[in-house]
Order: C-alpha cells, then sequence, then structure tokens
C-alpha cells in the first residue's frame, strides 16, 4: 500500500496549488479527482483576476504556485480594472480559454512528481483524532501523514434549474454525498448556494450591433515571470437589459430557485442573480452583460451579469429580449448550486482542523467564493502541512494581515468565520497601500528559494531585486533643497528640508524619459512605477509600520481563559458578541463588529484586576 | 500613563475658607491615617469620625473630621480617606509637609486628573463619564450643564455627533465600492470628492453652530451705579450673597475690573463693581471714568440707585457717565428709613435675599437679555475639540487627486469615529455598499 505525506482531495485550484506546492518542497504527494478531465477546470467565469483576486493571485504565484502562470498561458483576452488608480488596486483580469487551461494544467500536473489517482474519495482515516490516510471507493485505504480536503462545491451538491433539481456539484459531476456525511459529522457547517449564468452559442450572437471591448493590458500579466502571451488575443463585447427583460423576469419570479424559496441558504451579496438586481434595484436603464467568450476553439460564451436560477424556459425567453440575443441559442442554462460548507472557525489559523491532527481544508469548502480565493488557500494549507510534517522552517511573519491579501483572507475566516461566501475585496485589507500587485516579491523577499523557483525564475527574480537595490541607493544618495527643486521647477514649501532623490521621485511625472533627464539614470518603465508609487505612498507605510507597533503591544493579551460574563459593566449586546466569537486575544476583540473601546478597556482592567491589585 | 504609588491631593481651593480637604488614594491609605491620627481605620469603612492629627513634630496638626473608604468601593476603586481640615492654608501646607516626612515609598502629589484617572482605570467610570465630570465641573451654561449630565448618566449614544457615524459610513462605503466594483456601477471621482466636501461642509456648520451655543455663557451683566452711600454696597453683597459666598476676586476679564457672579432661580449674572467697591484701608478711590465708560458698553442692565438725598442732576449725571439708556432700573434705597411717594422700586437693608431680588426683578431682567432660543445643546467641548480634529483631514483630501489616499484617509477619519462610537468594521461598510450600489456580477 501506497504512503504518502499529504493526500490532496480534489483537483480544483485549491487543490491543484496544495499538491503542487507540498510536491516541489519534497513531499510525497497524491492528488485525488474523480475524473482526470476536471483537472484545472473553470467552474464558472472563464476568467482569472480582478480587484482583489488579482491580488491574492500574484501572492500565490510568488509562493512557487500555478495559477497565474496557466493562466498568463491559457489567456486570450486581457482588460486591467482600475489602471487609473494606481498598483495598489490594479486588477489584470484574464479571460481565459478553458480548453487551453485544462490541457496546460493537466499537462503540468502530468510531469510533475505529483500521484494523480482517479477516483472518489469516500472517508477520511483517522485515529485518536490524528489523520492516518483516506479511503477511496476503487483503490481503497490509502496511508497518509496529512490530508488536505478541497472538495469545493461538491459536498451534497443540489443544482437547480427553477424547480428543477439534481444532485451535483457541477453540472455533469456527481456530488461527494459519503465525504459530506463524514464532515458532517464531525464539523459545523453551513449551506451556501452560488450561481452561474447559462452558456450561449457564440454564432447566435449578434455581434454586429453590440459594442466591444478589445485586449489591453499595458504589459501587465498575471504573473510576475511572464513575458509575453502568444495566442491569438479576441474581443469581448458588452450589451444591456432591458425593460422587456425585466418584466419577463418580474412575471416568473415565482418560478426562480432563488425567490420561490426552494433555495433557503444564503446567496452571496456581491454576484447577485439578475432577480436579486431587478427585485433590489429596479431597472436602472438595464443592467450590463458582458459577453466572454469561453475560448479560441469554443463556440460558446459566457454572459456575464445574468447568473440565475430561473426555469429554463424563461430563461431562453429573457434571453432573447436581450440586445444582440434576439436569436440566440442556448447550450447550457443558468443554474444555483446549493452545498455544505465548513464554518471555518473550525480551522486554526494555519488551517488545520482544530479537531483533527494533520487535516487540512482549503478552497470554497471553507465558505469562500473564486479561483484565486481558493488558490491562496490552497497554497496556504499545502505551505502549512510541508511546515507541520517536514517541519521545514518558514517565515510565517509574511502572512499577517499587515503583509498579505492571503493573511487578511486567513485572518477573516478563522476569526469570524462567514455568513455568505466570502469573496476578497481591496478594502478588507487596512493596509491596501501596502499590498500591491506589483510588490508582492518584496512582502515574500524572505520566501524566495529554489525549492519552489527554477533556476530561470530564480535568478530573474534576484537579478530585479539587485537592480531595484542599486537604483533605489542610487536615488537615495542625491540631495535636493527646497531651491534645487524649483529650478527644476518642481513646487515644495520652504521648509529648508532636504530631500534625496527618492522622496523627489513622487513629484515627477513618472515617464522613464522625465527620469533619465532628471536624475541621469535608466531605468524600465514597470520598475519606474513601482518605486514611484513607493515613493508616494511611503509617508502612509511610515504610519502604519508606528501604529502596527503599538497595536502589538497589546494585541497580544491573551483572552483565551476570560469569563466575559464576569466583566462589570459590559452592554448585553457587547456580551453576547464576545461570547459568540471568542476572540483569542485584544487584537482580534478589537475587530468584532460594534465592539466599542471602553469594553476593550474594561477588559483590559478586568484581565488586570483579576489577582492583583492596582497599587 | 501615570505611575502606581499613594497619591494625595486638595480638592477644594487652597485658600482661607471653613474647610479644606484632602483626598488620599491608594495602599498606603491606612498606613497613613495610622502615622497621622494614631489610630487604625481598618474596620472604620464610610463612617467619619472626628480625631487629631499629628504633624511631624508630634505637636497637634488639627482635630477635625476623616474619613475612609475601603476598595473596592470608594471613588478610585483604591483605598481612598477624605480629610476635612479647618480651613486654612497653613494647617494645609503642613499636613502636606507632614505627610511628605513619612518617607513612605512612592507618595507623591496626585497630578491633574489623576484621581478620575483611577477611577477609569479601576473601572468606576467610563472613559467619558470621567471627561464629562470634568466638562460639569468646568461648565459656564446651564444647557452645556445639561447635556453633559446627560452624557454622565445616559450613555455615549446620546452624543449629537453619532447620526454623522451614518454619514460618514455611507460616504466610505461609495468609496470603497468604487474601487473594489468599478466594473460594475459608474463612479464619478467629481461626484465622489463633492460628496466629501459636502460631509466637511456639514461638520463646518455644526462646528460653528455650536461653538457659539457652547461659548454662549448666558450671563447676565449687571451693574450697580449710584452716588456714595447710597447703599450699593448693601445691595452688592446681598445680590452675590456674601455671607454664605467665599467671595474671591475673580479674574477673568481683560481691563482688570474686579466683578462677582452669583446665580439666582437657575440664571448668572455678572455684577460690575463701582466706586466704593473695593477702598482700600482709609482711602476711597473714586472711579475711574474711563474704566466706567470702557465696561458700560459690556453692560445689560444698570440699576441705578438713589435715596432721599439724591438730585435729579446727580442721577442724569451718571446716565451720562455710564452711556445709561432705557437699559436700567430705577432703585430707591432706605425704604426702612424713607418714605417715598414715587412707584419706582424700593428696597430696604432689612429684606431678605429672595424678596430683594424679587423687588428689582432680577429674574425677569435676565430673560430680557438673555435669549433663550436655541438653548438645547447637542455637543459638548469634547465632540467640538473632535469634529475640529476631523476638520483638519479637510484640507489633505480635497487637494488629493489620487482616490486611493482620499479612501486611507476617510480610512483614518472612520478610526477616529470607532474610537468614539464603537468599531466601525468592514462589515458595516459592506453593508450599506451592497444595499446603496447594485454591484457584482
Amino acid at each position: 500500500m501506497e504512503h504518502y505525506d499529504v493526500i490532496v482531495i480534489g483537483a480544483g485550484h485549491a487543490g491543484i496549488e496544495a499538491a503542487n506546492i507540498s510536491e516541489k518542497y519534497g513531499l510525497k504527494t497524491a492528488l485525488i479527482t474523480k475524473n482526470y478531465s476536471d483537472l484545472g477546470k473553470l467552474s464558472c467565469n472563464p476568467s482569472i483576476g480582478g480587484v482583489g483576486k488579482t491580488h491574492i493571485a500574484s501572492e500565490v504565484d510568488i509562493l512557487g504556485g500555478v495559477i497565474c502562470k496557466i493562466g498568463d498561458k491559457s489567456a486570450i483576452h486581457y482588460r486591467v480594472l482600475n489602471l487609473s488608480k494606481g498598483p495598489a488596486v490594479w486588477g489584470v483580469r484574464a479571460q481565459i480559454d478553458r480548453d487551453l487551461y485544462s490541457k496546460n494544467m493537466q499537462k503540468y500536473v502530468r510531469s510533475s512528481k505529483i500521484d494523480l489517482i482517479e477516483d472518489e474519495a469516500i472517508n477520511i482515516i483517522e485515529k485518536n483524532n490524528k489523520i492516518t490516510g483516506v479511503e477511496c471507493a476503487n483503490t481503497g485505504k490509502i496511508k497518509s501523514k496529512a490530508v488536505i480536503l478541497t472538495t469545493g462545491t461538491f459536498l451534497n451538491g443540489k443544482i437547480y434549474f427553477g424547480k428543477e433539481t439534481k444532485e451535483a456539484g457541477r453540472i455533469g459531476n456527481s456530488s461527494s454525498k459519503e465525504l459530506a456525511k463524514f464532515i458532517n459529522k464531525n464539523f459545523k457547517t453551513m449551506r451556501l448556494k452560488t450561481g452561474t449564468p447559462p452558456r450561449i452559442y457564440s454564432k447566435s450572437i449578434n455581434y454586429d450591433i453590440l459594442e466591444p471591448q478589445p485586449s489591453e493590458n499595458n504589459g501587465i500579466f498575471l504573473s510576475y515571470f511572464t513575458k509575453q502571451n502568444t495566442n491569438k488575443n479576441i474581443n469581448c463585447y458588452i450589451t444591456k437589459t432591458n425593460n422587456k427583460t425585466h418584466k419577463i423576469i418580474r412575471d416568473n419570479l415565482d418560478k426562480s430557485a432563488m425567490y420561490s424559496g426552494i433555495i433557503k441558504s444564503q446567496g452571496v451579496r456581491y454576484c447577485p442573480s439578475i432577480e436579486d438586481k431587478i427585485t433590489k434595484f429596479g431597472d436602472r436603464n438595464g443592467h450590463n452583460i458582458f459577453l466572454e467568450p469561453e475560448g479560441l476553439n469554443s463556440e460558446l460564451v459566457y454572459p456575464n451579469g445574468i447568473s440565475n436560477s430561473l426555469d429554463k424556459k424563461i430563461q431562453l425567453k429573457f434571453l432573447r429580449s436581450i440586445k444582440g440575443l434576439e436569436r440566440c441559442e442556448v447550450d447550457q442554462f443558468g443554474y444555483a448550486v446549493e452545498y455544505d460548507s465548513v464554518d471555518p472557525r473550525e480551522l486554526k489559523n494555519n488551517f488545520e482542523t482544530k479537531k483533527i491532527e494533520n487535516f487540512f481544508l482549503a478552497g470554497q469548502i471553507n465558505g469562500t467564493t473564486g479561483y484565486e480565493e481558493a488558490a491562496g488557500q490552497g497554497i496556504y494549507a499545502g505551505i502549512h502541512a510541508v511546515v507541520k510534517i517536514k517541519k521545514v522552517k518558514f517565515d510565517n511573519k509574511v502572512f499577517e494581515r499587515d503583509n498579505s491579501y492571503i493573511g487578511v483572507l486567513v485572518d477573516d475566516l478563522t476569526k469570524l468565520g462567514v455568513t455568505e461566501p466570502y469573496r476578497m475585496f481591496t478594502s478588507r485589507a487596512e493596509n491596501r497601500l501596502k499590498l500591491r500587485t506589483d510588490n508582492s516579491y518584496e512582502r515574500f523577499a524572505t520566501n524566495i528559494n529554489t525549492k519552489i523557483f527554477n533556476k530561470t525564475d530564480y535568478n530573474l527574480i534576484n537579478k530585479n531585486i539587485d537592480n531595484e537595490k542599486k537604483i533605489i541607493k542610487k536615488l537615495e544618495s542625491l540631495k535636493y533643497s527646497p531651491n534645487d527643486l524649483m529650478k527644476k521647477k518642481i513646487k515644495v514649501k520652504k521648509d529648508g528640508k532636504i530631500r534625496n532623490g527618492f522622496e523627489v521621485l513622487k513629484f515627477l511625472d513618472p515617464t522613464t524619459n522625465n527620469f533619465k533627464k532628471f536624475f541621469n539614470i535608466t531605468i524600465n518603465q514597470k520598475l519606474l512605477t513601482k518605486i514611484y508609487f513607493d515613493s508616494k505612498y511611503e509617508v502612509f507605510y511610515e504610519r502604519e509600520r508606528k501604529s502596527y507597533d503599538q497595536l502589538n503591544k497589546n494585541k497580544n493579551m491573551n483572552l483565551t481563559n476570560i469569563d466575559f460574563n464576569k466583566i462589570p459593566s459590559l452592554s448585553r449586546e457587547i456580551l453576547e458578541k464576545l461570547n459568540k466569537y471568542k476572540p483569542v486575544n485584544l487584537h482580534d476583540a478589537g475587530k468584532i463588529s460594534g465592539i466599542t473601546p471602553s469594553a476593550l478597556f474594561q477588559i483590559i482592567k478586568h484581565k488586570r484586576i483579576k489577582g492583583t491589585k492596582v497599587a | 500613563m501615570f505611575s502606581s504609588g499613594t497619591i494625595y491631593s486638595n480638592f477644594t481651593p487652597l485658600v482661607k475658607s471653613p474647610v479644606i480637604g484632602y483626598r488620599i488614594s491608594g495602599s498606603d491609605v491606612l498606613d497613613i491615617l495610622k502615622k497621622l491620627t494614631k489610630k487604625n481605620f481598618s474596620k472604620d469603612h464610610s463612617v467619619i469620625k472626628v480625631v487629631e492629627l499629628y504633624n511631624y513634630n508630634g505637636d497637634i496638626l488639627d482635630k477635625c473630621s476623616v474619613v475612609y473608604f475601603k476598595s473596592p468601593k470608594s471613588f478610585t476603586g483604591e483605598d481612598v480617606c477624605e480629610i476635612f481640615l479647618h480651613g486654612s492654608p497653613l494647617i494645609a501646607s503642613q499636613l502636606e509637609q507632614t505627610l511628605k516626612n513619612f518617607n513612605i515609598s512612592g507618595l507623591r502629589l496626585a497630578k491633574n486628573g489623576e484621581f478620575s484617572f483611577r477611577s477609569v482605570v479601576n473601572s468606576k467610570n467610563s472613559l467619558k463619564q470621567a471627561k464629562a465630570i470634568n466638562a460639569i465641573i468646568s461648565n459656564e451654561s446651564f444647557s452645556s450643564l445639561e447635556y453633559n449630565k446627560k452624557l454622565l448618566f445616559g450613555g455615549d449614544i446620546l452624543s449629537g455627533l453619532a447620526p454623522l457615524r451614518e454619514d460618514i459610513i455611507n460616504l466610505f462605503s461609495e468609496i470603497t465600492a468604487s474601487i473594489d466594483f468599478v466594473d460594475d456601477e459608474d463612479f464619478n471621482f467629481k461626484q465622489i470628492k463633492k460628496k466629501v466636501s459636502a460631509f466637511f461642509l456639514k461638520c463646518n456648520n455644526i462646528l460653528l453652530d455650536n461653538k457659539s451655543k457652547i461659548n454662549q455663557k448666558n450671563i447676565c451683566k449687571v451693574m450697580l451705579i449710584g452716588p456714595v452711600n447710597v447703599g450699593k454696597s448693601t445691595l452688592f453683597n446681598k445680590l452675590i450673597d456674601k455671607d454664605r459666598a467665599i467671595v474671591t476676586d475673580i479674574k477673568g476679564t481683560t481691563r482688570d475690573i474686579l466683578s462677582n457672579e452669583f446665580i439666582f432661580d437657575g440664571k448668572k449674572f455678572e455684577i460690575f463693581d463701582t466706586a466704593g467697591q473695593r477702598s482700600k484701608q482709609g482711602k476711597i478711590e473714586k472711579y475711574g471714568y474711563k474704566k466706567a465708560q470702557s465696561i458700560s458698553k459690556d453692560i445689560d442692565h444698570f440699576f441705578v440707585l438713589a435715596d432721599k438725598n439724591t438730585k435729579k442732576s446727580d442721577i442724569k449725571q451718571l446716565f451720562d457717565d455710564f452711556s445709561v439708556g432705557d437699559n436700567h432700573t430705577l432703585i430707591l434705597t432706605k425704604s426702612d428709613q424713607y418714605q417715598y411717594k414715587s412707584k419706582n422700586i424700593k428696597i430696604s437693608q432689612n429684606h431678605d435675599r429672595e424678596l430683594t431680588m424679587k423687588k428689582i426683578k432680577v429674574s425677569q431682567i435676565h430673560k430680557k437679555y438673555v435669549s433663550y432660543k436655541n438653548q438645547k445643546i447637542d455637543f459638548n467641548l469634547e465632540e467640538i475639540d473632535f469634529l475640529e480634529r476631523i476638520l483638519e483631514y479637510e484640507h489633505d483630501i480635497v487637494k488629493e487627486t489620487d482616490i486611493l489616499i482620499i479612501a486611507q484617509l476617510m480610512r483614518n477619519i472612520l478610526d477616529d469615529f470607532s474610537f468614539e462610537f464603537g468599531y466601525i468594521n468592514n462589515e458595516d461598510v459592506y453593508d450599506k455598499v451592497f444595499s446603496n450600489f447594485c454591484i457584482g456580477k
């Protein structure tokens, strides 16, 4: 019988990242999937990246992950969101050719040392609350030191087309019922729901009357390492719903699985179905629909913005009321999927379950939505499985929430839990200005090593870092007085302050020509943009460092043994929250919505007075 | 903040008065009491005892009331004692010297606000309540007094700034949405900047509106004028209730003029002294007319005193010197000695204070000059200060073109609000984002 270090169940975005990183660190790794062809499937939207999502993806990339590299290889359209707002909130989004992605991912995994097992995992085996292995339908029992479960939407998955339902994790895939039993028996779960729109035949769309959106990425790719995209790039198109569409939907809300009450579970606020949009926000001159082609050789188009769970007949009717889709034909109708997910507060900070040792959960099963969120969790769980099993040294500070979006994600999930599928937004990060898509290599510098990168990639990063250091050093050695700057047509306060080149950089228009003229240093545009924003935001970084130190002093005040009910003068509402969330330290207590500083004050005083006199 | 150690301080002013109070708080209180009084107070919680205090020579320092409060049932939550010395500043200084000579480690004079601080730390008061105590003491108007009492006894929610919290969450949610959901709705940077400006304008208006209300002292300024010996000093002393009040000279006006305050019927008055009031030994200083003229511009109402011997021309002279117009009351004094036919107000030194006030219609005069509109105040000084801090961000935000930096600065404002009104976290913002904007695919 095979004996593995790590078994990963589920070959979705989380599973692949977990298996990949585990293998790179030299652990014997198995990846179990029900179908080989499922490897690297994009369940919903054929795109990777976006505001907040690219942020996570770029961190996965610099940790040695694959989603960005394979994404770029399979991209057929690019768009950079928030381009004018600066790299802190850039979101390069790539439309992905589904087939290409699948093929590329499968090729990658098969060429690695990961043992791919095509089977269904039906049980987790543990002894004395410690993992010993996994049981599969055909292969039987497989021994392993650690198990990472990444089953996405498959646990007790049920899909809905209006009143028609089917047990499935995704269309065409059966749900995992056996595993669900084990999970429900051992962990607190909740029922979540997500939806997907219909897929339309491209040939049936009238593109001539629609607005095209060509591909443009301004040289920005998903992966740090991608130099170019050699695929043919195609257009996306934009259309809108109209009053006719809205009337059809309104008249048939009772046939919607979500609105007729058939589905009772919580949906996603920021991925509202078209029923949601119309009910809550009315007509608004029509709601936007982005027509995203599924691939260069695909006949299908993914209409982004009209996910729904209406009856199939109604879907066709309302689709055909939309401009450009008057004669559309549908290949796959839109549906909603309901599934079990685990309350992420069942997990420790390293994503190991509190109850069973060496059992990790990652991905949509933890109550998130999105490929990137899944990938971030997968690589995170994988790294921590490696650290646990092989006792590899890893600088865990990189995963603090003031240093990475993965950190924010992990912290939010394990501390606050979820009430709806969790999606990453840049505004979730307090330190947003620092957590940029163009500086992940800096934030994760302590982790860059030859295990996770091949020689070429490793040398590339180091070369770039050295080059940057040299340029910064040169800039810092140049000094300018306010008068010097006035002569160079830069207005500053006459405060007599001497600024170095780096500090002056924020006043310039950051083009390579300007830079050369001003400092007489040659630089490429990408690096220039990066250090320009470093200069611009430096005052905020400074402030953040200071306040983080202050917070650090308090934040570690341990609250695990406190009986909150004994603290006098806490309001009932606050008491309820403290008892519900059970914060482990003061910092976490402060993050609970509605907790007042005076309540924190009470906690401090209570902690201090307990047993000791205040002199 | 403040270091530990037993602290002491007077809690009444160190002036000649019936009593001077000292409070001591900390773990050494019983020890100090033993040394001071040679008695053991440990079983005498909350009992006032009259005892002898001994100074550092062994001589009697004073014989007076002392009370001991056992922790935690005291103002600060620690062991506390209060000593009610005879009101001699000399005795007070002897007490302090005695305390110093005990050589108790850590014993020291309390810093400003330190007793209150300890009461907060030991959870006898909330932070806002402690601040309200301070505000109540320093209040100058009844309306702001009422507001601070409301806060002290009612809690933070009753603050007038609470609605602004809604505004800032809404604003921040729009900024958040415009960054994270740029694709889904049309967010106009100019519009957002306009809304930010509107928010600051609102803060500014609240500030201006309430600053004047709070600074409004609701004091009616009156002046007694009249020839010498007409009885101004008698009336003056009656108004300020000299028999009961500690008459201390109140400094504060810019022209070095002595005035006193008195309160009657819940209304505050400032009464200005004229010639004859502050006479030095044997020398009566005639009041400088220049000074008188400059004050009379600020006077709301004049009480013009006259008796049987006063000539009409005297009164006319007074009216001219002090620029008295319709804002006066003619009062005839010594009605116990003289009979007056006129219908003007007549007072006598034999009337008690209450009757005198009624006769000269002090309450009505106050109502006439002090506006009672807009008496309700929704903010206290603390909160005004908070608004001013918020407004400090305005300059930086208005000139900023980078929406991320604006978002970061707004986040700082949000954090300041959190400190005052309870943590505003991401969920509060997202609730707004998703209910106000149609976003997401």
